[in-house]
C-alpha cells in the first residue's frame, strides 16, 4: 500500500514539474492555461490520491477524498472564468502563421 | 516515510516560486491570475500533505476546503471584474 | 428529495468532523436541516441522469485526463515546443444547462483543451495542438454526455 502511495505521489510530482516548466516556456495566456490544468487536473490530484492511499481506508481516506472532489469540480471553472475575461476583454492567441 | 513526504514538501514548495516569478512578471494581468491560481492549488496540496506528516489531517483538511473555496470566489470575482473593464492596463 | 439533500449535508459534516460526541453531531444535524430550510424549493432545472452512466463516465474520464496529460507533458517537453494553438468552434447537439456544464467542465479539464466560449449548440475551445484537437473533433465528448443525460421518461 505505501509503495502504491509513493508511486502516485511521483506521478503526481512529475506532472505538477511539467506544468510549472511549461507555465515558464509556452508563449501567451491561452497555452498557459493549458500547464496549469496540467497540474491542476493530472499534479494536485495524483498527490492527493496518494496521500489517501497512504492513510489507508478510515476517515482519513473520505477526508482527503472530500478535497479531491472540490478540486476536481472547481479548478475546471476557475480557469474557464479566467480564460473567458481574457478573451472577451481583446486577447487573441497566437496561432500559427503567427509564430 | 516522513523524509519522504519532507522531499516532496519542499520540491512543491520550489515549484510555488516558479509560480510566483510567472505572478511578478506576467505580461498581461491574466498571466498573474492564473499564477496565483496555480499557487493557491499548490497550497491546498501542501496542507494536506503537512497534515499526513503531523498525523492530523482531520484539522489541515478543513483548512484547505476553506482555502479552496475561498480561491474559488476570490478567482472568480477577480475574472469578472477584469472582464467588466477590460485589459487596458498592465 | 429535501430529505435526501438534508441527509447528504449530514453525512458531509460527519466526514469533516473529528468528533463524534452528541453534542456536535446534534448540531450537525441541526446545521444540515437549516440549511435545506432555507435553500429556495424546487431544484433550478435540473435534468434527470442516471447514476450507473455517471459512474461510468468518471473512471472513463479519469483515463481520457491520463492519456492526453501525457501527450501534453511530451510537448512542453520537447525542446522544439512543437505546439500549435488554435481556437476551434466546436459544434455540439446538446444544448440544456447540465449538459454543456458537464461537457465544459470535461473539456477543460482535460489537458491540451480549454473551454473559452459557452453557448447552445456552439463551444469555443482552444486546442494546444492538432492532436487533441482531433480528439476534440470526433464527438466522443459529446457522445458521452449525451448518454450521461438520456433517461427514459424524461419529461423535459
Amino acid at each position: 500500500m505505501t509503495w502504491l502511495a509513493i508511486f502516485l505521489i511521483v506521478l503526481g510530482l512529475f506532472f505538477l514539474v511539467v506544468g510549472s516548466i511549461g507555465m515558464l516556456r509556452l508563449p501567451d495566456v491561452f497555452s498557459r492555461a493549458h500547464a496549469l490544468s496540467l497540474t491542476d487536473s493530472l499534479g494536485a490530484i495524483l498527490v492527493l490520491a496518494g496521500l489517501a492511499v497512504y492513510e489507508g481506508f478510515n476517515m482519513n481516506f473520505l477526508r482527503i477524498l472530500v478535497v479531491l472532489v472540490l478540486i476536481y469540480l472547481l479548478n475546471p471553472v476557475i480557469s474557464h472564468a479566467t480564460i473567458r475575461a481574457a478573451y472577451r476583454s481583446g486577447l487573441r492567441p497566437t496561432d500559427k502563421e503567427s509564430r | 516515510m516522513n523524509t519522504f513526504f519532507f522531499v516532496v514538501l519542499t520540491i512543491i514548495t520550489v515549484l510555488m516560486l516558479v509560480y510566483f516569478y510567472r505572478v511578478v512578471r506576467g505580461p498581461s494581468v491574466f498571466d498573474r491570475v492564473l499564477g496565483l491560481n496555480g499557487i493557491s492549488t499548490k497550497a491546498i496540496v501542501l496542507l494536506v500533505l503537512i497534515g499526513t506528516m503531523f498525523e492530523r489531517v482531520d484539522m489541515f483538511v478543513d483548512i484547505s476546503t476553506g482555502y479552496a473555496l475561498l480561491n474559488l470566489v476570490g478567482a472568480l470575482a477577480i475574472a469578472k471584474f477584469l472582464e467588466e473593464r477590460g485589459a487596458s492596463s498592465k | 428529495m429535501r430529505i435526501f439533500a438534508g441527509f447528504a449535508l449530514f453525512v458531509l459534516w460527519l466526514v469533516l468532523s473529528a468528533s463524534y460526541n452528541i453534542l456536535h453531531m446534534a448540531t450537525g444535524a441541526v446545521v444540515a436541516s437549516m440549511v435545506v430550510w432555507l435553500s429556495p424549493t424546487g431544484a433550478p432545472h435540473v435534468r434527470r441522469f442516471s447514476w450507473l452512466a455517471a459512474l461510468m463516465y468518471v473512471p472513463w474520464l479519469i483515463g481520457r485526463i491520463l492519456k492526453s496529460g501525457f501527450h501534453v507533458s511530451r510537448l512542453i517537453l520537447d525542446p522544439a515546443l512543437p505546439i500549435a494553438p488554435e481556437l476551434v468552434r466546436h459544434k455540439t447537439k446538446l444544448s440544456s444547462d447540465g449538459e454543456l456544464v458537464v461537457l465544459g467542465n470535461s473539456i477543460t479539464l482535460t489537458p491540451g483543451t480549454i473551454t473559452v466560449e459557452v453557448a447552445p449548440g456552439e463551444l469555443i475551445v482552444h486546442a494546444l495542438d492538432v492532436a487533441s484537437c482531433e480528439e476534440l473533433k470526433s464527438g466522443l465528448f459529446d457522445d458521452r454526455v449525451g448518454r450521461l443525460f438520456s433517461v427514459k421518461g424524461d419529461k423535459k
